[in-house]
């Protein structure tokens, strides 16, 4: 058995840096909190650093109970590279907050159990994994102790318990009639189980990782946090831990459930077709931008659903997932940075935004376009390769349905892109940090769409 | 060794280049320069003569080209670069400091340097570089002044009759390629078949639409537009002299296919006939030196015929000499008297010996009187085209005659007592003249016996005949009666230029052949009628087409299209639109029903989540493990 710590290095970093700064957040003078701020970014950026040079070693088993392979190093990357610029965020606009330093912490915290999800190769670590990155979250969630943050930190919370209990439930039946937690021992086990009582024990487990990933029908809680949290919560837990959420299910499906024992591709499809469609639809007559984009991710949610489906029957699968999931993730976050800017949630806010700061107004524009899948984005590309993992499983009416969908949702986003080109501009004072991560999350997008051949070629 | 054959059209051409972009901060410097630059290229051309370096390279894959002096050229360069000093110092005397000095001088040097290019080009993509350039220059010399737009006009005629010329050098080099797979001058006289007739029709054209042969002679009279420098460059060691070069150059070509030999030489001894009555006609002295350019020309281009390389070229070389001194000479007149008339000049010469002195040595020249220059080369030729025919030989002998007629003509008309106007040619201007004028006396030396030989031995034809006594004697005598008849007529008053002739009426005295003779057989004319106007109008005739046929189509396609789409409008638009709206009013329904789960209460949330949840378990049973 494998137990060298080296092999979690970058976890080391994260898991370090959040309990420096908490010990630090606890002695230093409130004036001087921001250097938690700082240490966590430190952290992060090792953390990032580390991943990388890992990502070049082949892949392993460690303390059996995580797998380092191609999933874990995009996992990692995406999840630290998207946090980085969270806390950047964070940092501008928590500045002489009274509790600043439990921000980055619970941040910190949070993105952790995001990347223990997608690396997990244990039921038991998996949910363990799934608590850490829901309990910061809800915290995170109610950190503004206003009416509709504590109303979004308790929906979100009772919704995280229900269908975490749900999964807990899944786990133990899966256990029961699998004889092992350890997803090798289940592949082996569940063949030989009774198929109804693995369709219940899986369809629960899946209920807990469908809540992480803000598909159907755990996506409820998505527009009302979106909403009510601080503006940055908002973007973190709607784009973060999806990374995770759809590595853990993307592992389910092809490294735990045995060719045969359940109906996955099917099961998944259906609910990737109801996720894609609700939430496009939803997002229709939107005006407050932040719900606007909460029904987005819902939607990519459902794209990201495609790949996962397709789990162990296409080739492509993998790659479409992964290069999806980080684009998602970059874009999503830029959009959400111009967002923190601009500090408006109505739409009527954005009107002649490339004229009162162009920089913004690109950057908007970019990661909108993106989301929709234009070229040269990163997710054009991500969602090509979705569509092309989609026909390799000859899942054609979901490539098709995708593709309908894709078309819809250009009416929402045009809705906010267009009124940024005219009318006139109002007086716009940006902040200058959430300026900075939203020009470079958009230049980012750009640059994985352009380079995607590079990218995807390592 | 190949440095100077690269330095020697390169030294011209790139300072001309500086002096042209340069603009007009350079004027001040540009007469030194220009000098300066001719000064340097005539001890080129001397060391290029001495030492004939060659220099081949690939101008494009698989095609050898290449620039080389041998004795032709030698002789050639060393003539260009003489004159061209020669004129250059002139006009750096006479340019008024107002004028666009840089300009002028950038482009006289690279029209040097193109006819440079010309003569020592070794195959005919190399030529046809010079070719052009030089094409190009003398259209912006001639349309110097281009604030006038009669002076443009000229320099356009000049330039599209040459040009229409070239054409003919880039046929033969067609065909050279296609007959020959070699562009080089020394191989296209053995090319086999119908190709050799083609490229030797093409050099044909382009030589004497370079040279103003009839029928293009006329441009040389448009040419006249011009500053005199110009003129005294171009009518002599450039531009006319490529034509007449290319041919002395391509006589084996000429010679190889039969015909074009004779029929060059026709051109030539026609040309010389014609256009000497038409010199005889004019009252223009640059006018009449023009014409008298053609006729001369007409003489190398008949020693092309014939196969008198070595006297078409001496011809060449003395000629140059004459022609430009007697241009400088009406350019120094023109400057500082204001007219070119004949009968406007009368008494200049006697009055401005400086000048007169070196004009009456060049007319002198020019009417063949022994033992001066022309007298000599000319009857070269003229043994040579007796050899061929007799009456070859007679027309040649009766433009001799012409050409003593009109030059005595010149020559009275300044001379004669008479006339008031004074002025005195700048001192830097009439330098060159005594020079010129010397070589225009002398330079008869190569029909000399003694150095006739080793000129031929220069040339590469050994074997070709020299002058007859009995021919010699035959035109020296009938070009001095000519002109003693030509003064003993002036004298009674019968063979000189009226002081002043009324505007616009024909001298009554001329009649209808000298009307036709001073309007240049009215080649331009008949040119615009046979050539410029048909084509005009089939321009027209092809516009109209384009207008009702072709963009008639074409707006006919939009008419239809515009129907059709009324159509379409009108038929499928409502029921396609009503097929949009209706998606678009579905999907509104449709939003507004997905947002209705999300009630905002968490209780609602759980029923649905686990009602969900449950139905996806029902499904996952059913499908079981597919």
């Amino acid at each position: 058995m494998n137990e060298n710590p080296a092999d979690l290095a970058p976890e080391l970093c994260v898991l370090l840096a959040a309990v420096l700064g908490l010990l630090a957040g606890m002695f230093l003078p409130r004036a001087g909190q921001w250097r938690v701020a700082a240490v966590c970014a430190a952290g992060l950026a090792a953390a990032l650093a580390v991943a990388l040079v890992a990502a070049t070693r082949p892949g392993l088993m460690a303390f059996d109970a995580f797998t380092v392979d191609p999933v874990t190093h995009v996992t990692r990357i995406a999840v630290f590279g998207t946090t980085l610029p969270v806390v950047v965020l964070a940092a501008g606009r928590m500045r002489g907050h009274p509790r600043e330093s439990e921000f980055s912490v619970l941040i910190l915290l949070a993105a952790l159990g995001t990347v223990l999800l997608g690396a997990s190769s244990d039921l038991l670590v998996l949910v363990a994994a799934y608590l850490l990155a829901s309990i910061p979250a809800y915290a995170l969630a109610g950190f503004g102790k206003d009416g509709p943050g504590t109303e979004a930190a308790l929906k979100y919370y009772l919704m995280g318990a229900f269908l975490g209990v749900l999964m807990l439930a899944g786990v133990t039946l899966l256990y029961g009639v699998g004889r092992g937690t350890s997803y090798a021992a289940l592949r082996d086990g569940l063949g030989a189980a009774p198929g109804a009582a693995v369709a219940v024990g899986t369809v629960a487990l899946l209920a807990g990782l469908l809540f992480k990933a803000g598909a159907v029908p755990g996506h409820y809680w998505v527009p009302d946090v979106a909403e009510g949290a601080p503006p940055v919560v908002a973007a973190f837990v709607t784009t973060v831990p999806k990374i995770g959420a759809f590595a853990a299910l993307f592992r389910i499906g092809a490294e735990v459930l045995p060719p045969g024992a359940f109906a996955w591709a099917p099961l998944v499809a259906l609910v990737a077709a109801v996720t894609m469609t609700l939430g496009n639809l939803a997002a229709f007559a939107q005006d407050n931008v932040r719900r606007l984009l909460a029904y987005s991710t819902v939607g990519q949610a459902g794209y990201l659903l495609v790949p996962v489906a397709m789990a162990g029957r296409a080739a492509l699968a993998e790659p479409a997932l992964l290069y999806y999931v980080a684009a998602y993730a970059v874009t999503n976050l830029g959009a959400f940075a111009v967002v923190v800017a601009v500090g408006r949630d109505d739409l009527a806010g954005y009107t002649g935004l490339l004229r009162a700061s162009p920089a913004l107004g690109t950057s908007l524009v970019v990661c909108l376009l993106g989301l929709v899948g234009t070229p040269p984005t990163a997710v054009f590309v991500g969602k090509l390769l979705m569509f092309g993992a989609a026909l390799e499983g000859h899942y054609a009416w979901l490539a098709a349905l995708a593709a309908a969908n894709s078309v819809a949702s250009v009416f929402y986003y045009l809705r906010w892109i267009v009124p940024a080109f005219g009318g006139p501009a109002a007086p716009l004072r940006p902040a200058r940090s959430a300026l900075v991560v939203a020009v470079a999350l958009a230049a980012v997008s750009l640059a994985l769409g352009i380079g995607s051949g590079l990218v995807l070629a390592t | 060794m190949s440095v100077l054959a690269w330095a020697l059209p390169a030294l011209p051409l790139l300072a001309g280049a500086l002096l042209l972009l340069s603009g007009r901060r350079a004027d001040r410097a540009a007469p030194a320069v220009g000098t300066g630059v001719a000064t340097v290229l005539l001890g080129l051309a001397v060391a290029a003569a001495v030492t004939r370096p060659a220099v081949r390279f690939r101008l494009f894959p698989g095609w050898d080209a290449g620039l080389a002096v041998d004795g032709l050229s030698a002789v050639l360069v060393v003539t260009v670069a003489a004159v061209a000093l020669a004129v250059l110092v002139h006009a750096a005397g006479e340019f008024a400091p107002d004028e666009a000095r840089a300009r002028f001088f950038g482009l006289m040097l690279v029209f040097t340097g193109a006819m440079l290019v010309t003569v020592t080009a070794a195959d005919l993509a190399v030529l046809l570089m010079g070719w052009e350039v030089m094409g190009a220059m003398s259209y912006a010399l001639i349309g110097f002044w281009w604030a006038d737009p009669e002076r443009v006009r000229s320099a356009d005629v000049a330039f599209l009759t040459t040009r229409a010329g070239d054409l003919g050098l880039y046929i033969a080099a067609g065909c050279a390629a296609a007959g020959a797979h070699s562009l080089g001058l020394a191989d296209l006289a053995g090319t086999a078949g119908p190709w050799r007739g083609l490229i030797a029709a093409g050099v044909v054209v382009a030589a004497l639409g370079k040279s103003a042969q009839l029928p293009f002679s006329f441009w040389l009279s448009r040419a006249m537009s011009g500053p005199s420098p110009v003129s005294a460059l171009l009518h002599s060691a450039t531009m006319v002299a490529a034509g007449a070069y290319l041919l002395l150059r391509l006589q084996p070509l000429l010679a190889a296919t039969g015909w074009a030999g004779s029929l060059v030489a026709w051109a030539g001894a026609l040309t010389a006939l014609l256009l000497g009555v038409v010199a005889l006609a004019q009252r223009d002295l640059k006018q009449l030196l023009a014409a008298s350019t053609c006729a001369q020309l007409g003489f190398m281009v008949l020693g092309a015929g014939v196969g008198a390389v070595a006297g078409g070229t001496a011809h060449l070389v003395a000629h140059a000499a004459v022609k430009s001194l007697l241009f400088l000479c009406a350019g120094a007149w023109l400057a500082t008297l204001g007219t070119q008339d004949l009968g406007g000049l009368r008494g200049a010469g006697r009055r401005d010996r400086a000048v007169g002195v070196p004009f009456a040595a060049g007319a002198l020249a020019l009417a063949g009187i022994p033992p001066l220059s022309l007298w000599v080369t000319k009857d070269t030729v003229l043994a040579a085209a007796g050899e061929e025919s007799l009456a070859l030989y007679a027309v040649g002998l009766a433009a001799a005659v012409l050409s003593a007629a009109y030059s005595a003509k010149a020559l009275i008309a300044v001379w004669r007592r008479g006339g008031g106007a004074r002025g005195r040619a700048g001192r830097l201007a009439v330098v060159p003249l005594p020079v010129l004028a010397v070589a225009a006396c002398t330079l008869g030396i190569l029909g000399l016996p003694a150095v006739a030989g080793p000129w031929r031995q220069v040339l590469g034809v050994p074997d070709e005949p020299g002058p007859g006594a009995a021919g010699l004697a035959v035109s020296g005598v009938l070009a001095v009666a000519t002109v003693l008849a030509a003064v003993a007529l002036a004298r009674r008053g019968t063979f000189t230029v009226p002081d002043r002739v009324p505007d616009g009426l024909p001298d009554r005295r001329a009649g209808r052949t000298a009307g036709w003779a001073l309007g240049w057989l009215r080649l331009e004319p008949m040119a615009g009628a046979v050539l410029v106007g048909p084509t005009l109008a089939l321009a027209r005739a092809l516009a109209r087409f384009d207008d009702r046929v072709v963009d008639g189509g074409v707006r006919a396609a939009a008419q239809a299209g515009r129907a059709l789409s009324a159509l379409t409008t009108r038929r499928a638009e409502i029921r396609l639109d009503g097929a949009v709206t209706a998606v678009g009013r579905a999907a509104r329904g449709l939003a507004a029903l997905a947002r209705r789960p999300q009630t905002g209460q968490v209780h609602a949330y759980y029923a649905q989540a686990a009602v969900l949840l449950a139905a996806l378990v029902v499904v996952a049973v059913l499908a079981g493990g597919r």
